[in-house]
């Protein structure tokens, strides 16, 4: 039914804003299907806690029984961050994100406290193996793209 | 003669699905003149009629088709009944419909279709009369009080209610057209939302004590829509969701959504023990109006 996710979205902006955890917050909230977030990464050498990094969420009318889509962008002071499950063009292979891992339980705030947390972990500044390749030549949504999860303990 | 009906039946569909409401009407009119006694006949006209705004046309319609069917479910005939009745503001029993409605497609007879987004639409709409019929008690219980407040929700209300009804007459005059009409009652709709959302605003700001939001208790709280609960169910960790949610989840991922582990909709259990804390709730003569539906 087309009101889950306005209702939904609606309820998750009030919590939003208000508190976020440190390192998380609201860029822009326009409407109830495109949001904008930025991370920053408070203890990991790899990221300067000064550099922010922007995420655009995408919701379809299902959300939150549907995933929504999540990915980084570029910008002029925004860069997509280094690392293995992270494509250049800002394609975020992570479990929770394709329709097998998520879970209706999830919202914005934990999908961006587990990115966080995915990028405080790491410790190679690299990108996915085959990264330009895969840049070059999907054209896919992310929600469609079937990774494969080489690493569980990323 | 049944077959006849049926034809006139089938056009009125036809007409329904290209959004020619008044023609579908007009063809379900004539197969009742053929043949009375397809309970159908009546639910589809009655469909064409709330999307008319002709709500007592509708009301007698889904009436009409409950004699018919007798004992047999209906639950179209309901939910129809349903939406009427709370557009001409009698939700409690728009509320007694939807319920009845909801239960028959929980639990439906064998031979019957149901669609599998019954459940879930049944559901909200169950949820949203709830919601009209708390609204109606708190301004009564404020009105008692001789609250100004109260005074104005109901000024606003009905001020709401002339306009609406006056898109209605220019629709069945031919005055205005189905999409025009529609966009009308949004904007009454909205524009009403705004102004009571203001006007709340204003009282909680003035008199904290008395016009304070209340916030719901997060345990009624269903944590996939973040509405509130009226007929839970507990997965074998020992959660509780709506159940028109949880089905809605495990149509696309047979898992448990917190745990991850395998989860079928046979595991699931009614939790009576917070159904009636819900229902505690619902009819809690309302002492604060609710933040945020």
């Amino acid at each position: 039914m087309a009101g889950m996710s306005s209702k939904r979205l609606q309820k998750e902006l009030v919590k939003i804003q208000g508190t976020l955890p440190p390192g998380i917050s609201l860029v822009s909230a326009p409407d109830l299907k495109e949001w904008q977030m930025d991370i920053s990464v408070l203890d990991n050498p790899l990221y300067p806690p000064a550099d922010k990094y922007r995420l655009r969420f995408t919701f379809s009318p299902s959300y939150p029984i549907e995933a929504p889509e999540v990915v980084f962008l570029a910008a002029p002071d925004r860069n997509i961050p280094m690392h293995p499950h992270i494509y250049s063009n800002g394609i975020i292979c992570l479990d929770l994100l394709d329709s097998q891992g998520w879970s209706p339980v999830h919202n914005v705030e934990s999908v961006c406290i587990s990115i966080q947390s995915m990028l405080a972990s790491n410790t190679k500044a690299e990108r996915p193996p085959g990264d330009k390749e895969f840049v070059r030549s999907n054209r896919q949504r992310p929600r469609d793209i079937n990774f494969l999860y080489h690493d569980p303990t990323v | 003669m049944a077959h006849l009906a049926d034809a006139l039946k089938e056009q009125g569909n036809k007409a329904f699905k290209n959004g020619d409401f008044l023609e579908a009407e007009d063809f379900y009119t004539q197969a009742v003149q053929k043949f009375s006694r397809n309970p159908l006949l009546f639910t589809n006209r009655a469909n064409a009629r709330l999307k008319l705004q002709r709500w007592e046309g509708a009301v007698n319609d889904c009436l009409k088709s409950l004699e018919i069917s007798g004992k047999a479910q209906n639950h179209k005939a309901y939910y129809f009944l349903a939406q009427a009745q709370l557009s001409l503001h009698h939700p409690n029993e728009a509320l007694s419909s939807a319920l009845t409605a909801y239960e028959q497609v929980r639990n439906p007879a064998p031979t019957t279709k149901t669609s599998p987004k019954d459940l879930e639409t049944f559901s909200a709409f169950v949820l949203k009369c709830k919601k009209a019929k708390f609204a109606v008690r708190d301004r009564e219980r404020l009105r008692r009080q001789g609250d100004l407040r109260a005074e104005f929700e109901n000024t606003l209300e009905l001020n709401k209610q002339r306009d609406l009804d006056e898109v209605s007459r220019d629709l069945q005059a031919g005055d205005l057209g189905q999409v025009e009409a529609y966009e009308r009652n949004q904007e009454i709709l909205t524009n009403f939302e705004n102004k009571r959302a203001e006007l709340l605003t204003v009282f909680a700001l003035a008199d904290p004590s008395h016009h304070k939001p209340r916030e719901i208790p997060d345990h009624l709280v269903d944590m996939i829509t973040f509405e509130p609960m009226h007929d839970p169910v507990m997965t074998i960790n020992g959660h509780s969701y709506e159940r028109s949610t949880i089905y809605e989840h495990l149509k696309r991922s047979k898992t448990d959504p917190l745990t991850r582990e395998p989860l079928t909709i046979d595991d699931l259990r009614p939790n009576f023990g917070l159904k009636a804390a819900c229902d505690e709730f619902w009819d809690s003569g309302a002492s604060d109006w609710i933040i945020d539906w």
